[in-house]
């Protein structure tokens, strides 16, 4: 054990500067990623692919997955307009139940086979079938008749927007079912393959590595291809926001999904780079527990919402989120404020009813995103915000799946008070808030606020049909319900919603957020200068 | 017979390693320092619970010397607070890990047989695992705080006092003071607690000083990845942690909890060096 001084000094200096640097250095290169070159690599801050299936696909893959795969129409946040892809064009009925998609032609899928409209029957209805995912999606749809190859008609249950339905960002894609031949397809799917009509094709996948998936050109491609369009794309994933930097300064990646406000203001600054900022569809809430624990006390609920001050949250965050003044964010049917302000005064008056004091002090149990620092900033501000008021706030950051599985455990006493998460639409309709987080369910699933309100279940079934038929009816009803949620049930508060902060290389046109289709970018639009 | 620390010699090292005096001298100022925190502190209100979002990174300025963090608390206050937690932390450690080491060492060293062998190897398995390793399984079964810290970290490191009482029991269990009170019939746990655990105690003092620096780093290391102490605790490694993504923009929100890190280790580490050598028999002092 012997050490002398030299050596310990030198061991202290690299232990400390190895603790300040931690995860932020690694190796430029490895791995095959690089910004140059016909190669566009994508520095995303998560793992990239946890779900291969289309018909599954419900999470961070999105991002990969709309290079891969292509839907009837995609939606532009921008002119708030239904756009063909895969359908040409579209009609609905005078009821609104039925619509007749109009094929592209000269589409194939990546495993030859052309696209027609049998193809797209059999996978929408696998996609319903399996009921994962974002398959509720398709629940309006009674059946699909195939009248003609480039036809497909949807007879439905009650009217909907099946045009905007079918341009959601999850189980929307249309696949090719007999991809596998005889085999079976989930199975193959997960080898990893493809079956899907887009630019590009999974050309390599690597679960862990740094640049964990690979995709190359689909050389059939129906959009075409032109000599300045990226012909590989690569994804690598950089959890640390000042390697994701350094990486896009050095040109070893093309795109960078996030950064710091302030590396981000630094970005637009810098020579080389390039930056789009837009208003996101993703938003955060924090979800009351109101089935079980302190929180299953209305007054108790709505003391926490008094003690929330969102206003500091998006101050203290410099421009990465804007205010959230309701569950729906701005550009989308039903926006508008309906919300709670701040009031310490009153909270304390509330829990002094609800039989909390000095004598009876409250403990919260909150669990929130491990790594999220953002989040880790709203926890601290509540924290302290509860503690002026003699609550003590117990906070667990957590992985997402060891959070969501403590959420739905059976045993009610081990679920958390408050349950902190992002969500955003499959498409660009808020039903999705409504019906997966606050719509009553046996077992919880993402209703984490597990609330049973039977006049809100009610109001939530007839958005889909309102909204085809009556958008500004449906609009006064998804304010009614937040109304419900928000101030009268007290379940929720929605803390704010992300400001999508892009970094990129300048040496490339044609990118344009797209808030419906979070962190996506549509490689085969874009082309090098 | 009890180990009496050689003043002589400290004074006289005193003189000849004036490193190990400054570091005694630093680290007198850093326990004083954390001992009055809350009157030292321009906002001592930040070092617990309170939050200005308004003034978040802040730069350093007149009113607040080493800027604010991300929530807008002045660092400066978060990092008096920190002391407290790191010192609680060291003393904690050592004090568990010195007490569990070093009476299962004396045991093992002074009984032999068997129930050395037993002990010896189930320290042999603790040891095995690399402490950083081990602490950070600990802290993750258990729930993130400053006492997971304190258990993981101690879990790991009463091995080495075991071993090192050990050693040392063995050396004086054949000597003659202790033949003396086995023959005048004193059970053996008096002559453990009486004999031979203070001629234990030397090396173990040495060690300790040693230790305090290793059980700081590794402590900030398990704040830094999320185990350790958890907000609104002040806490140099969480400091670090919460101000790395800001780094390059930000600076002061990491450099100067990561400075007081590296100040107090490299303190303790010198005064442990100053300690090893002055309480050093074959060290000749004139």
């Amino acid at each position: 054990m012997k050490r002398t001084p030299l050596l310990t000094l030198t061991g202290l200096l690299v232990a400390v500067l190895a603790l300040a640097g931690c995860g932020s250095t690694r190796a430029p290169g490895g791995g095959g990623g690089s910004g140059a070159g016909d190669t566009f690599t994508y520095a995303f801050h998560l793992n990239v692919v946890t779900e291969w299936d289309p018909a599954v696909s419900y999470s961070n893959e999105s991002i990969a997955m709309a290079n891969i795969y292509e839907s009837l129409t995609r939606y532009d946040a921008t002119t708030k307009k239904v756009l063909p892809v895969l359908a040409t064009k579209w009609d609905k009925s005078a009821d609104g139940k039925t619509w007749t998609f109009t094929l592209r032609d000269g589409v194939t899928f990546h495993s030859g086979r052309k696209l027609d409209s049998t193809a797209v029957k059999e996978a929408i209805e696998r996609t319903k079938k399996l009921a994962a995912g974002a398959a509720y999606i398709w629940d309006p749809v009674a059946s699909i008749a195939t009248p003609s190859p480039t036809s497909v008609v949807f007879t439905l249950k009650y009217p909907v927007a099946l045009d905007l339905v079918a341009s959601s960002g999850y189980g929307a894609y249309i696949y090719d079912t007999t991809a596998a031949g005889s085999g079976d397809l989930a199975a193959w799917f997960k080898t990893p393959h493809d079956a899907g009509t887009g630019p590009y094709t999974v050309a390599s996948w690597q679960a862990g590595a740094e640049t964990e998936l690979k995709l190359s050109a689909y050389d059939d491609y129906w959009g075409g291809w032109e000599k300045d369009q990226y012909k590989n794309v690569a994804f690598r994933v950089t959890p640390e926001i000042t390697t994701a930097w350094q990486l896009l300064q050095r040109g070893d990646v093309s795109f960078v999904d996030r950064l710091t406000p302030q590396l981000f203001a630094q970005a637009a600054k810098t020579d080389g780079l390039a930056t789009s900022e837009s208003t996101s569809f993703q938003n955060l809430v924090a979800l009351y527990n109101t089935a079980s624990g302190p929180l299953a006390d209305v007054r108790v609920r709505r003391a926490v919402q008094l003690l929330t001050d969102t206003d500091a949250v998006v101050s203290a965050l410099h421009g990465a989120v804007a205010p959230a003044d309701s569950l729906i964010p701005a550009g989308l049917l039903g926006e508008g404020p309906v919300g709670v302000k701040p009031d310490a005064a009153e909270a304390k008056k509330l829990l002094a009813e609800a039989g909390y004091g000095s004598g009876h002090p409250l403990r919260l149990r909150l669990t929130y995103a491990q790594g999220d620092k953002d989040q880790s900033i709203y926890v601290t501000l509540l924290g302290s915000a509860l503690k002026q008021a003699g609550v003590k706030l117990d906070a667990r950051p957590m992985q997402w799946d060891a959070q969501w599985s403590q959420a739905k455990s059976p045993n009610a006493k081990q679920r958390q008070d408050v349950f902190v998460m992002y969500w955003y639409p499959d498409y660009a309709d808020p039903y999705s808030w409504f019906v997966n987080l606050f719509k009553s369910a046996k077992e919880p699933y993402f209703n984490l606020s597990y609330l049973d309100d039977p006049a809100v279940d009610a109001t939530i079934d007839k958005l889909p049909m309102l909204t085809a038929t009556s958008p500004d009816q449906a609009a006064a009803d998804y304010r009614s319900v937040q109304q419900r949620i928000i101030v009268e049930d007290a379940a929720v508060t929605p803390l704010y919603v992300l400001n999508d902060q892009r970094a990129y290389r300048s040496d490339f046109t044609g990118y344009a957020d797209n808030p419906a289709y979070p962190n996506v970018v549509f490689v085969h639009d874009l082309h090098v200068k | 017979m009890s180990a009496v620390l050689p003043v002589a010699r400290l004074r006289s090292l005193a003189r000849r390693d004036v490193l190990a005096t400054i570091a005694a001298v630093a680290l007198a100022v850093i326990v004083l320092a954390a001992l009055l925190a809350p009157w030292l502190s321009p906002y001592p209100a930040d070092g617990t619970s309170a939050t200005h979002p308004a003034d978040s990174l802040l730069g350093p300025t007149g009113s607040h010397w080493m800027g604010t963090d991300a929530v807008g608390r002045d660092v400066l206050t978060r990092i008096l607070y920190g002391a407290r937690t790191s010192l609680l932390i060291v003393a904690a450690v050592l004090a568990i890990s010195a007490f569990a080491g070093v009476l299962l060492g004396c045991i093992a060293g002074y009984a032999g047989g068997w129930v050395g062998d037993v002990i010896m190897r189930v320290t042999d398995v603790f040891l095995a695992f690399p402490a950083l390793l081990l602490s950070l399984a600990l802290a993750v079964i258990l729930r993130p705080g400053v006492g997971t810290a304190i258990i993981a970290i101690a879990a790991t490191w009463w091995p080495w006092y075991a071993r090192l009482s050990c050693a040392a029991a063995q050396a004086v269990r054949g000597r003659a003071y202790v033949d003396s009170a086995r023959c005048l019939g004193l059970p053996r746990w008096r002559i453990v607690l009486e004999h031979v655990l203070p001629n234990s105690l030397t090396p173990v003092i040495v060690q300790l000083s040693l230790d305090a620096g290793g059980v700081i780093l590794t402590a900030a290391a398990l704040s830094y990845l999320g185990l350790g102490a958890v907000e609104p605790t002040s806490e140099w490694g969480l400091m670090v942690q919460q101000g790395q993504e800001s780094f390059t923009t930000e600076w002061w929100v990491v450099t100067f909890p990561g400075l007081a890190i590296l100040v107090t280790a490299f303190c303790f580490n010198m005064l442990g060096e100053g300690l090893r050598q002055a309480l050093d028999p074959r060290r000749v002092i004139r």
